[in-house]
């Protein structure tokens, strides 16, 4: 074999070899191995079977989450990481610049498109429905990022709102 | 022979040793990722800057004293870097190390003809010695650093250097009593302007491959040290086979360019991981170390070719090459630091909706959510392990299990974004081993 035939023989193995290994990889999901993306809070996450008063408000939280995130423009993930801790929340307001009055509102619209998700999936009567949404319209930030993080207390303080109706209440809980 | 080779083996290695033992420095002396990686910035930007002016002054001194006192310097500011408690006087050590480094292996290429024989093979030698011990550098090195400490990876290089110095000790002698070839004699040629062009640009490729891997390994996917030593060992064996390969093609341009295709076609294959795993990695290092091999010796001996004097053209391909390697890593660091973060927000962000979505119930969510938080604090901005967290186990078997494919799928989250923040660099550093190509292609029409 002549030297060129050599030469050209190893340039061609060369690139034949480097083509199959970039295009194998490829081929195996090379090009979409990454993280998870995570899904548009403004888009509506149907509520999975709630069994019970804590299913209920973990779907109920994470409504909140979902519709807070939406109005501040962040991912649900983002907001629950920050809304752990209040050096967190308060490294969260900073790098997105957002006031205490803008997180306030925006925990409240969350807490109210949840009330209407779980009116919504039937796991919270109208009757129900109504004076919860009144008490959350003029909550304070502090107590809105405990409901957000601990509904159902939400959800046990609305019994206890209905007082002597709590009997009835039950019946409206799957 | 040997000491020579030796010489030449050790001081290029030591462009790379230190690799695997960045992530201890890293922690033990307390430095940033990107400042850490002066520790191999400084001494490759000092090789580059060196190396011709070492060369030059190994003419007027004459090669023996040249390489035995390079090789005494390097040795001493070896000592001085295992001392070193902070990193401004490693990396302080670590340009004094190179200053020693440069004077020894551009010296000992005007003495190696002598040596062997024939300029050719001296060449040849010089080529090879150079390419092994760059390949092998960061597999020393992560078992230096696992076995004993950072430390070690400069003390042992302490005796290998004077021990390589005994022998061209003697040249001096003779050179003292015979005198020096005055330098104006034997010179021939300008520097091969394309092929150290090319050099420069594989090189920074090549950096790339070893230092990205070695932190991908340790870094994303928390391999130890002599784990990481022994994966990116697939590269040094693959370069020999690399070298048994290239003696049978005699074009040296078809070697580089097949060299070069080599080089990129493994780190487009590295860019490209579909998975975390450590076998994925072997194939695209094989084709990195054959092409290592070819193109590194290919090109070095085209710059050489018929040029006079060795050392002056040896000077120009270590400078070329270091000066790849600071280029390639001055281009890629702020690249991969940047997508290392923004990539590890999205593992967490994914991580959240895995446990937020999660089957277990939600008042261990919380806690797991805490012990997480608290993971992610103590390793302070590292891609985590996250497993611990999860200690102990639920003892219910069905919120055990519940756990575990959590705990999985959680860990599977954080490999995808510590694999996914290296594919960028990966792809920019094949692009770069890609464009050495053209002139090599070039080379062909123009003789410079």
């Amino acid at each position: 074999m002549s030297a060129a035939l050599r030469g050209r023989l190893l340039v061609g193995g060369a690139l034949v070899a480097a083509v199959a290994l970039v295009g194998i990889y490829l081929v195996a999901g090379g090009s979409s191995y990454a993280p998870a993306k995570t899904q548009d809070p403004c888009k509506h996450r149907p509520w999975r079977n709630p069994e019970g008063l804590e299913q209920i408000a973990e779907q109920f939280s994470f409504s909140a989450l979902d519709g807070a995130a939406c109005k501040l423009g962040v991912s649900r993930e983002t907001l629950a990481q920050a809304l752990v801790t209040p050096e967190g929340r308060e490294h969260f307001m900073q790098r997105y610049g957002i006031s205490d009055a803008e997180l306030a509102r925006a925990i409240r619209a969350g807490l109210l498109r949840a009330v209407d998700d779980a009116e919504r999936a039937g796991a919270l009567n109208p009757i129900l429905a109504a004076p919860l949404r009144q008490t959350l319209r003029s909550i304070p930030l502090d107590r809105a990022i405990e409901l957000i993080n601990d509904a159902e207390s939400l959800l046990e303080q609305a019994q206890s709102f209905l007082g002597p109706a709590q009997g009835l209440l039950e019946q409206f809980l799957p | 022979m040997t000491a020579l080779a030796i010489a030449v083996g050790l001081v290029l290695a030591d462009s790379s040793i230190v690799v695997l033992a960045l992530p201890q420095i890293y922690r033990e002396l307390d430095a940033s990722v990107a400042g850490v990686t002066w520790v191999l910035i400084s001494f490759n930007l000092v090789m580059a800057l060196a190396a011709v002016p070492a060369a030059h002054l190994a003419r007027r001194v004459g090669p023996g004293r040249a390489a035995a006192v390079g090789l005494a310097v390097f040795a001493g500011a070896g000592l001085a870097c295992a001392a070193s408690a902070t990193l401004s006087t490693l990396i302080a050590a670590r340009c004094v190390q190179a200053l020693g480094g440069a004077a020894a292996v551009t010296a000992v290429l005007e003495l190696l003809p002598a040596t062997v024989g024939s300029e050719r093979r001296a060449t040849a030698i010089w080529a090879t010695a150079g390419a092994t011990g760059a390949a092998l550098g960061p597999a020393v090195g992560g078992i230096l650093t696992q076995l004993v400490s950072w430390q070690s990876i400069f003390l042992i290089q302490v005796p290998v250097a004077l021990a390589a110095a005994v022998p061209i000790l003697a040249v001096a002698k003779h050179e003292a009593a015979t005198g020096v070839l005055p330098a104006e004699l034997r010179r021939t040629g300008r520097p091969h302007l394309l092929a150290n062009l090319a050099l420069a640009m594989v090189s920074a490729a090549i950096a790339a491959a070893l230092f990205l891997l070695v932190l991908l390994l340790i870094e994303g996917w928390r391999l130890t040290p002599i784990g990481a030593a022994i994966v990116v060992s697939a590269m040094p064996l693959a370069a020999l086979l690399g070298s048994r390969l290239g003696r049978l093609v005699p074009s040296a341009r078809a070697r580089a360019a097949a060299g070069a295709i080599l080089v990129s076609g493994g780190l487009g294959g590295l860019a490209l991981l579909p998975k975390a795993e450590v076998a994925l990695t072997v194939p695209p290092q094989v084709m990195v170390g054959i092409g290592l091999a070819l193109v590194l010796s290919a090109l070095t001996e085209t710059a050489l070719a018929g040029r006079a004097p060795q050392a002056l053209h040896g000077g120009w391909t270590i400078s070329a090459r270091h000066a790849g390697v600071v280029i390639g890593l001055l281009a890629l660091t702020p690249i991969f630091t940047a997508d290392i973060a923004e990539q590890r927000q999205d593992a967490i962000d994914a991580g959240t909706a895995v446990i937020l979505d999660s089957r277990v119930s939600p008042l261990l969510k919380i806690d797991l959510a805490q012990r997480i938080e608290s993971r992610l604090e103590e390793e302070k901005g590292r891609v985590p392990t996250i497993g611990s967290a999860f200690d102990p186990l639920p003892s219910d078997v069905e919120e055990r299990a519940a756990v575990v494919e959590l705990r999985d799928e959680l860990q599977e989250q954080l490999n995808r974004g510590a694999t996914h923040a290296f594919s960028p660099s990966f792809a920019l550093a094949a692009f770069l081993g890609l464009l050495a190509l053209i002139p090599i292609g070039l080379a062909r029409r123009v003789d410079l």
